[in-house]
């Protein structure tokens, strides 16, 4: 009899054990949270471009719509339109005289104005999710496809003085890097995981002559987005470096990082 | 001007000024409001497993419970008709014997939804605040129904064998009716607190102050209906299951043949109801993912399209382990039924029908998020499996296997019936025909399905449905003609089934228990990382919606929580009173009626009781 006990407590945790490892073996998606504009750190358009690229591909939930494969709910952002190019491009003929940024944030809160022929007034308006500099960052994202950013931090209105504090992206976020200099912030920040000039840690490729090894461009990505910049021999460490330095630099200090490791030949 | 409207002028005229001094009160008194007490958004997070991880697993072992104990009382009181109308008495002790389990699971159900409560204030008091700023009333209608609750419970339970015969017994049945009748309400109530915070009315922003949203709107949202009945079909095969599984326990347990023929029987009777009512279940899911994306098209994409889509391919795992489970059942016990092994030959072509249809329903369709799921797939879509994942595939999958569950049934009910009406022949040629072309049409807008754009697509998975349902309802009506009067072969052996079939029964209530965790992650994860979507935040450090790896550990946990709860409930139930079959005196051959199962025994599918194993 204790013998039936045992045989159902088998099939009943073969069961759950069957469950539990076929969820853990699909990939594994996190739903995750947009990230915050900080205008305080007086962003560049490259951090914006970054942050509304992030928007665009996760917490905005565009791409549910707006995606690249063919038959997609929404017309494709990223290339092509029915000739008309990318986004970034396509906006200036949009609506006759209607700077394209000014039309790219029309289309995100007011869906409505303006349709695109042969879809359905299915798109929700941004605004119900996302605060005003999260869209301004998209529009600015938009823009980079195929177009140059206008957007700049001016365009973005300050956040409603009442406007509920988000604890869980500013616990996210270390202290500003305020009044450092770029030679300050690599000797001081960088070091915990890089080698510089013989001083820091070995975990990170070293910054000696990395100016000879990456374009200004890399870099900044870089710094703005590191799992997008591997170095070879580094792959397993992808994911270490911490992402919000781009949030905790003002756009000065980010060049000015940039142009000092640049200048490390 | 007319006396009436001057009439009107005076009166908002008066009808202002209290308003105007409340309003001078409130402005004096706002610098020492100010002072006062401030509730926080959030209590301390719990220690260990954290806030959001506590009221996850209270709430949804809770939920459970509730279905429990709502699903059992649909399933008692069917059975107590079935009793009363078949003339069985066994159908009458069966419910009884499930009534008195619901006693003890009651209270279990209120002890969790008591600590839900609790954990909710402490730990969200602000979320609750502003749910009950707008619901405080139907908060107290709903507390107060457990009152009737509970006392016609123990009117229905400790009634049963004072109201027993002629009219007092169908006032009994009353009181079961009455019973699911509080259970509903109790039901579409909290549904409507949670399908609020997923679905609130679009006039509700942000900003929008609790106390000055509409109750009904509120109440009565989006959603609320079809998940109301979604809940409602899945308690009745959640009630269901649990039964059989109890009665597959007690089967393994029997030490003598009467008590193995019962708890067979009543292993099959309970299997039934849930596989029945099952087989709508999809239908009402179809329904609610539509009413899902009317709401909010981005919420039904992201749902099924986005970070979501993943968990239906788990979905379509569960279900599919659903449906082979339940066939095998089904096939084995046809080695009970005299005539049965006639239709053995056929099940290995059935498997073969539900093992494709599972391998389609569960293939992923290209709803790629984003890039890491592209990655992770490696590429977007997958150069076999895509076409298969596309939604015709999957309709035409899952409709067949509808079809092959129900060809199951019908093979239980004819397996020891010899027709005798002069057309029978005609009649299961018909059945035949209905069948064939009803999966013609199935599998012909399958593939016609992919030949036109979306939108016409979608609207062919209707005409697959309704051929299903046509198909179901005409075959039944026919079989219930064709087979009146039938001669029998001898009746079903019932305690003649192997062990291993018992072990079905528990794959089928552990994959329902698991399913029910899942799809209540799927509802509150759809939310993302809102309270009320796109009204509160969620600020918390757990605000960011997990991934399924990690919410199938948490729903394994509540899954083995309510398990073992469960086990102890049926064990004190077992201590209340010995198990209903020692319990009756009157011989255990129960009437055999002749071989007219007729119109007035069981309408079901070989639900007619059959006598016992002479021993
Ligand atoms: C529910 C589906 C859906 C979602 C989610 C969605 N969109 Fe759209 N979007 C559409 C559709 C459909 C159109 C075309 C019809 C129209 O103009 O409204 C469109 C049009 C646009 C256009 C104008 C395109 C043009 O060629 O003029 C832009 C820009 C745009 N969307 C950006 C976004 C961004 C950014 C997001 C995420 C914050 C987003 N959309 C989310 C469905 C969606
Ligand atoms: C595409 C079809 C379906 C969709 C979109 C869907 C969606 C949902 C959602 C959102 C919930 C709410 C969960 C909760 O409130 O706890 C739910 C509940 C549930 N669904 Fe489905 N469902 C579908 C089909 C099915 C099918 C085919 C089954 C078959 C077994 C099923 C079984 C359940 C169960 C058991 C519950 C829990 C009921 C409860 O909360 O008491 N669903 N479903």
């Amino acid at each position: 009899m204790a013998s039936v006990d045992l045989k159902i407590l088998a099939v009943g945790a073969m069961t759950i054990a069957l469950y539990t490892t076929v969820a853990n073996i699909i990939p594994q998606l996190e739903s995750d949270l947009p990230p915050e504009v900080d205008l305080a750190a007086g962003m560049t358009p490259e951090q914006l471009v970054e942050i509304g690229g992030q928007l665009f591909a996760g917490a905005g939930g565009c791409v549910v719509c707006h995606a690249e494969t063919p038959g997609a709910r929404a017309p494709n952002l990223s290339a092509d339109y029915q000739g008309e190019g990318p986004i970034g491009v396509r906006c200036h003929a949009r609506i006759e005289g209607m700077a394209c940024k000014d039309f790219l944030y029309q289309s995100l809160v007011q869906p409505t104005q303006h349709m695109v022929e042969g879809y359905p007034p299915i798109m929700p308006p941004a605004d119900r999710t996302l605060t005003q500099p999260q869209i301004w960052a998209i529009v600015a994202y938009l823009e980079s496809l195929g177009g140059e950013v206008t957007v700049t931090a001016a365009d973005i209105p300050a956040a409603p003085a009442d406007g509920a504090p988000e604890p869980a992206a500013a616990a996210a976020t270390g202290a500003g890097l305020e009044a450092m200099g770029p030679a300050e912030i690599v000797q001081v920040e960088c070091v915990q995981c890089h080698l510089y000039e013989g001083e820091g840690v070995e975990l990170g490729p070293a910054l000696d002559g990395i100016g000879a090894r990456r374009s200004a461009d890399e870099l900044r990505r870089a710094i703005l987005d590191p799992p997008s910049v591997v170095t070879e021999g580094y792959e397993e460490l992808v994911g270490l470096m911490p992402v919000d330095f781009g949030r905790r630099m003002s756009a000065e200090q980010l060049e000015s990082v940039v142009q000092y490791l640049s200048d490390l030949r | 001007m007319n006396a009436r409207a001057a009439r009107l002028r005076w009166a908002r005229r008066w009808a202002l000024a209290p308003g105007l001094l409340l309003l001078g009160l409130t402005l004096l008194a706002a610098p020492l409001l100010g002072q006062v007490y401030q509730p926080p958004a959030y209590g301390s997070d719990f220690p260990l497993i954290g806030s959001r991880n506590a009221i996850w697993i209270v709430a949804q072992v809770h939920l459970m419970f509730a279905a429990f104990v709502l699903g059992v009382p649909m399933f008692a009181v069917v059975t107590e008709a079935i009793g009363i109308w078949g003339k069985d008495d066994r159908y009458d002790r069966l419910s009884k014997e499930f009534t008195r389990l619901l006693l003890v699971a009651y209270s279990a159900t209120a002890l969790l939804g008591g600590l839900f409560l609790f954990l909710l204030v402490t730990l969200y008091p602000g979320l609750f605040a502003y749910l009950s700023e707008i619901f405080h009333i139907s908060m107290w209608v709903y507390a107060g129904l457990f009152f009737f609750e509970s006392a016609t419970l123990y009117m229905y339970y400790y009634g049963w064998d004072r109201w027993k015969e002629g009219w007092a017994k169908l006032g009994h049945l009353g009181l079961g009716v009455l019973l699911n009748v509080w259970g509903t309400a109790v039901l579409f109530i909290a549904n409507a607190w949670l399908t609020f915070m997923m679905s609130p009315p679009a006039d509700v922003a942000p900003d929008t102050s609790p106390a000055m949203v509409q109750f009904w709107s509120a109440f009565a949202n989006a959603t609320w209906m079809p998940i109301n009945i979604h809940r409602l079909i899945a308690n009745a095969v959640f009630g269901g299951s649990i039964v059989a599984a109890y009665a597959g326990y007690r089967f393994l347990k029997s030490r003598t043949p009467e008590e193995r023929a019962h708890y067979d029987w009543m292993g099959y009777v309970g299997n039934f109801i849930a596989i029945a009512v099952f087989l709508t279940l999809p239908f009402a899911g179809y329904w609610l993912g539509r009413e899902i994306y009317e709401y909010n098209q981005q919420m039904g994409v992201t749902m099924m399209g986005g970070f979501m889509s993943w968990l239906w391919i788990v979905q379509a795992f569960l279900i599919g382990v659903l449906f082979l489970a339940a066939n095998y059942y089904l096939w084995l016990g046809l080695g009970r039924i005299p005539g049965g092994e006639r239709f053995v030959p056929y099940t290995k072509w059935m498997l073969a029908v539900l093992v494709i249809g599972f391998m389609v329903w569960a293939t992923p369709h290209s709803m790629i998020a984003d890039r890491d799921e592209v990655a992770a797939m490696g590429g977007t879509h997958h150069p076999f499996l895509g076409v298969l994942g596309l939604m015709s595939a999957k309709n035409t999958a899952v409709n067949l296997m509808i079809l092959t569950t129900f060809l199951s049934f019908l093979m239980y009910r004819r397996a020891n019936k010899i027709p005798t009406v002069s057309w029978a022949k005609t009649g299961t040629l018909a059945q035949g025909t209905i069948l064939a072309v009803c999966t013609a049409v199935v599998i012909f807008y399958g593939i016609y399905g992919y030949f036109v754009p979306t939108l016409v697509r979608i609207g062919f998975s209707v005409y697959q449905v309704l051929a299903v349902l046509f198909t179901i309802v005409a075959v039944i009506g026919l079989d219930l003609l064709v087979m009146r009067k039938a001669e029998s072969r001898g009746p079903i052996r019932w305690g003649e089934m192997p062990e291993r079939s018992q072990y079905a029964l528990f794959v089928l209530v552990i994959t329902f228990t698991w399913l029910m965790g899942l799809m209540g992650f799927a509802r509150s994860g759809i939310r993302q990382h809102w309270h009320v979507y796109e009204v509160m935040r969620d600020t918390t450090a757990h605000a960011a919606t997990p991934a399924l790896g990690y919410a199938a550990q948490v729903i394994s946990a509540c899954v083995v929580i309510f398990l073992l709860m469960i086990a102890f409930v049926f064990w004190i139930g077992g201590m209340i009173a010995t198990p209903t079959l020692v319990a009756h005196e009157e011989p255990v051959v129960v009437p055999v009626r002749g071989t007219d199962p007729g119109p007035d025994a069981a309408p079901g599918l070989g639900l007619d009781p059959q006598p016992l194993p002479a021993e």
